[in-house]
């Protein structure tokens, strides 16, 4: 079993991208974001392109490459940038270029329930609730940031403990994930057979509809293309368009499909959703409502603060304006 | 056959195996190193807010892989299983930010320390 990439490569990056994160954190003291971001991309193409050295022509393209810099990129911004508001955007930042990835391995539906979702709805509760529970700035410096935003907890013990299990994985990746070849593709046709409505077509494909109301036609798809129509009896074609030769009125004919029926991502992804995991899609619904319940509960609780700090908080605010 | 196959359906996939095993590896490692920013940042920050955002990021990293695989397997249970991971991140979303928004009303704190005691 040949290696995949040189290893040496691969880690020697990933130990300049684990500096690169480890000096963009936040600290006390000089701070150079800008380097740390720097040398910690230059760590990840490192691996990147040491990944595809060997690839040839299956190299992904040139939007793949755009995509994940940009969203490691802005992930490194969200979890060093000391502002959460600016974090929190960063990370719709990232969940963009996912979407981009998505789109490159044409998950289209996935792409836009994705942006639709996460930047749509989730991201936004998290900036109501940055913009909720930020202290109010003390006195006169109002851009001061508080100080457990300023300095990050055991950034080396951290990143090393991270960038150990990056290096676990991506040498699995070195070697060669030879057990996870392809196995049971999903099949299309057999798909696209459970989808009639999928078919109006059928009829303009042996030329019967200007004679014929499909509706009094019979069809069905067969799984690998064909379709089977079933004519009313008391019709048997009419000069222009008879019916084939071997069909009477009232009998069973096949026809080749039209070529140009396809079943689109969506209708893929909804067969296999509702088709072969139905109690998830149900016990997904139970969690979404338990989770409205528990926020529902969790509001609703009463803090009690004592008077003295109330006062003192509104005199505080008072004075500010 | 006249139906078009899944393969012609899937762009990223010139060849009838689907996604190539080399790129199927770009995928992984774009989504590894993702999820390791995100336990960087979990470990590091000391925000609340921002420790539930970097389980986002990871949560993140983790669809993508899925993503990838199930176009290497031609098949859509990774797609399927995205559309379960985003439920479970906006359930997490909505408990996890009623409970910080609970603990601040009571320390008017943010940071994750001020609950030290907990660590019993």
């Amino acid at each position: 079993m040949s290696l995949f990439v040189n290893p040496y490569v691969l880690f020697a990056g990933l130990a300049c991208s684990a500096l690169g994160v480890l000096i963009a954190l936040p600290r006390k003291g000089l701070n150079p974001q800008a380097v740390g971001g720097l040398i910690a991309a230059v760590g990840f193409g490192a691996a990147l392109l040491a990944l595809g050295l060997r690839a040839g022509e299956h190299r992904p393209e040139v939007w793949f490459y755009i995509f994940a810099l940009i969203g490691l990129g802005s992930a490194l911004r969200v979890i060093t940038h000391p502002r959460p508001v600016y974090a929190a955007l960063y990370f719709i930042l990232t969940i963009l270029s996912s979407a981009g990835l998505y789109l490159l391995l044409s998950a289209e539906f996935m792409a836009f329930a994705l942006i639709i979702i996460y930047a749509g709805a989730i991201l936004i509760t998290y900036l109501f609730v940055i913009m909720l529970a930020t202290e109010a700035p003390s006195g006169d410096q109002i851009d001061a940031l508080s100080e457990y935003d300023r300095y990050s907890r055991e950034p080396v013990a951290s990143t090393a403990a991270a960038f150990s299990l990056l290096a676990a994985l991506v040498g699995m990746l070195a070697q060669g994930v030879h057990q996870t070849a392809p196995q049971q593709p999903t099949d299309a046709a057999a798909a696209l057979a459970m989808m009639p409505k999928k078919w109006p077509i059928a009829g303009d494909a042996i030329r019967l509809r200007e004679d014929l109301p499909l509706d009094a036609v019979t069809q069905r798809v067969t799984p690998d293309g064909k379709v089977v129509m079933r004519f009313p009896s008391g019709w048997s074609g009419n000069a222009s368009h008879p019916l084939p030769r071997a069909v009477g009125a009232g009998e069973t004919a096949v026809f080749e499909g039209p070529s140009d029926v396809k079943a689109e991502d969506i209708e893929l992804v909804g067969f296999a959703l509702v088709g072969e995991h139905p109690l998830g899609l149900e016990i997904a619904g139970v969690i979404l409502l338990m989770a409205m319940l528990g926020a529902v509960v969790l509001a609703r609780k009463q803090i009690q603060i004592d008077e003295s700090q109330k006062v003192a908080a509104a005199v505080g605010a008072g004075g500010r304006r | 056959m006249s139906i078009s196959s899944l393969a012609a359906l899937a762009a990223a996939a010139p060849l009838e195996g689907g996604l190539r095993q080399v790129t199927l590896y770009h995928y992984l490692f774009v989504s590894a190193a993702m999820f390791c920013l995100g336990v960087v940042g979990f470990l590091t920050r000391r925000n609340l807010i921002i420790m539930f955002l970097c389980t986002e990021l990871m949560f993140q990293a983790a669809g993508l892989a899925l993503i990838a695989f199930g176009r290497y397997h031609l098949n859509f249970t990774g797609d399927v299983f995205v559309i379960f991971v985003l439920t479970i991140a906006a359930a997490e979303a909505a408990l996890a930010l009623a409970l910080v928004v609970l603990l601040f009303r009571r320390k008017e704190t943010l940071d994750a320390s001020a609950w030290a005691e907990l660590r019993g």
